[in-house]
């Protein structure tokens, strides 16, 4: 029975067509058919009913609905014959929506209860109702993710979590036993690739003082990383791209750390060399201005023809430490006010201007 | 056109006449833009709201009909995804002649492409179901990604405006 409409699913398609449309030899045959199979006479083939389309449905449907119908042929999608209501008529407040939309999908009008309107209004007019909207169609919709939708999957979730370790309450107590953060980034993208090659950046980031440097190791690491070492935070970062793999990239990041801490460990011949230039700080000792004070405090004792003062008595004196301590404050912080104060009064009692 | 007349202004003169020269006229009513416009006529034209409304008015008044992260700033596959988005149009305009009663909407959720198209109520229920199994499939085995159609069906195409 080809030509007659298949058993009659009105589920699945929102609006839901019951047509079927047909030729109309066929309609004639399906026609006879199905007055053959029902057993009443077959109203005339010709005249009005000629430009009749097929029967309706469903066999049992058929007498009632063939009556009366005048349909257009051609390939107009005209229908007058009634749809299926949309399921909305039928949709009790208290339902389960999680179960009217249980993943994304596109909007349905013919399932979504609500007076919704989406567009620009025609002039003087309202915008176009939900039916037929491509408005609606187009932007992404959250109605799967309702707050009751949301506690389900968490519930469904819960069996594949596991707790957090109770020991590791406190950020101090994370850093002390997880001293180095490792940060990978995964990338999502629609499409039918999954790769992407901003996905093998590897970050290492450690903090110095979790490391076991003495003072001279500290100073080579910081000389040979460079700009890596951050000296307000104390933490070291290296940044690791240059393999093709982010495990790679990873093993790469952990064997530079591991070379760095041996490197500045040992002490090479030429470092003996290291000059003022080098230093990564000032030092007061052996240098100009704690020459240039002894020169300057000796003068002063031999024109006032005090015998000969030792250069340690003098060094070890008050006020060569106050100028010291004040020389070296502008020197490794920088000029503040509180700094030029203090070497201010510091120069005054050494040279012992009173004002 | 203005191209054009420049290029004419470069071609040798003929030979005897001197001032044979061919020459274009140009006018700006002929650089008007007719992308993506229907033009008004007599107001017996329904245009949808998708036709309706001309190119400059997406991101205003129009959405996208096709989303993916393609064209965001630092991705890639922004030209694979149009070609397969050219593709997939003409793909559904033949495997549903006639009942499209608006532009289909391509959405891509990572590997998931899915296909939202407004029908018009032509075709039996049953042989719409078939077109959207074979389509799915079809479309499936081409793209080696799921790919999922979900169909509307409207009485007919829905008029914005009589232009």
């Amino acid at each position: 029975m080809a030509a007659r409409a298949g058993p009659c699913c009105r589920a699945g398609l929102s609006g839901g067509a019951l047509l079927s449309r047909a030729l109309l030899s066929r309609a004639l045959l399906s026609r006879a058919l199905l007055s053959r199979a029902s057993g009443t006479p077959a109203p005339p083939l010709w005249g009005r009913a000629a430009f009749s389309s097929a029967a309706a449905v469903s066999g049992r449907e058929g007498p009632q609905a063939r009556e009366g119908s005048v349909r257009r042929r051609g390939w107009t999608p005209q229908f007058a014959r009634s749809a299926a209501p949309p399921r909305t008529e039928r949709m009790a407040v208290d339902q389960d929506w999680s179960s009217v939309y249980p993943t994304a999908a596109a909007f349905k009008p013919a399932s979504v209860p609500l007076p919704i309107r989406m567009g620009y209004p025609v002039k003087r007019g309202v915008p176009p109702p939900k039916e037929g909207n491509l408005e609606l169609i187009k932007i992404p919709n959250f109605l799967h993710l309702t707050p009751p939708a949301i506690k389900k999957h968490c519930a469904a979730l819960k069996d594949f979590c596991t707790e957090w370790p109770s020991a590791l309450d406190s950020d101090e107590k994370c850093e002390q036993h997880f001293p180095i953060e490792i940060e990978t980034v995964d990338y999502v993208s629609s499409g039918t690739s999954i790769r992407n090659p901003k996905a093998r950046v590897v970050t290492l980031r450690v903090k110095l003082s979790n490391l076991n440097l003495d003072d001279h190791a500290k100073k080579k690491l910081i000389k040979l990383v460079g700009e890596r070492y951050c000296q307000e935070t104390d933490v070291l970062t290296i940044t690791t791209d240059r393999c093709p793999l982010r495990r790679q990239n990873y093993d790469y990041g952990m064997h530079l750390l591991t070379v760095l801490y041996h490197e500045s460990w040992k002490t090479e011949k030429w470092e003996s060399e290291k000059s003022e230039e080098d230093m990564e700080e000032y030092i007061w000792e052996n240098s100009r201005s704690q020459k240039n004070a002894l020169d300057t405090l000796l003068r002063i004792k031999a024109s006032e023809n005090v015998s000969n003062v030792a250069e340690e008595e003098l060094l070890a004196s008050e006020v060569v430490k106050n100028y010291r301590n004040s020389v070296i404050a502008l020197k490794n912080k920088g000029e503040t006010e509180s700094n030029m104060s203090q070497y201010k009064e510091s120069v005054k009692k050494l040279l012992n201007i009173q004002a | 056109m203005a191209a054009a007349a420049r290029g004419l202004r470069g071609l040798p003169r003929a030979l005897s006449v001197p001032s044979a020269a061919r020459q274009l006229h140009c006018s700006a009513v002929c650089l008007k833009a007719r992308a993506a416009r229907v033009r008004a006529g007599k107001g017996d034209k329904a245009v949808t709201y998708e036709q309706a409304h001309a190119p400059h008015h997406i991101g205003h008044r129009k959405g996208w009909l096709s989303l993916h992260t393609g064209n965001l700033r630092g991705e890639a596959g922004a030209a694979q995804r149009a070609l397969e988005d050219a593709f997939l149009r003409r793909f559904l305009a033949g495997t549903f002649p006639g009942l499209l009663a608006d532009e289909a909407v391509l959405k891509r959720r990572g590997n998931l492409l899915v296909v939202c198209a407004l029908l018009g109520r032509a075709l039996p229920p049953h042989k719409l179901y078939f077109l959207l199994g074979y389509a799915e499939t079809l479309l499936g085995t081409f793209y080696k990604c799921p790919v999922r159609l979900e169909l509307q069906t409207v009485p007919a195409r829905v008029p914005y405006k009589y232009l």
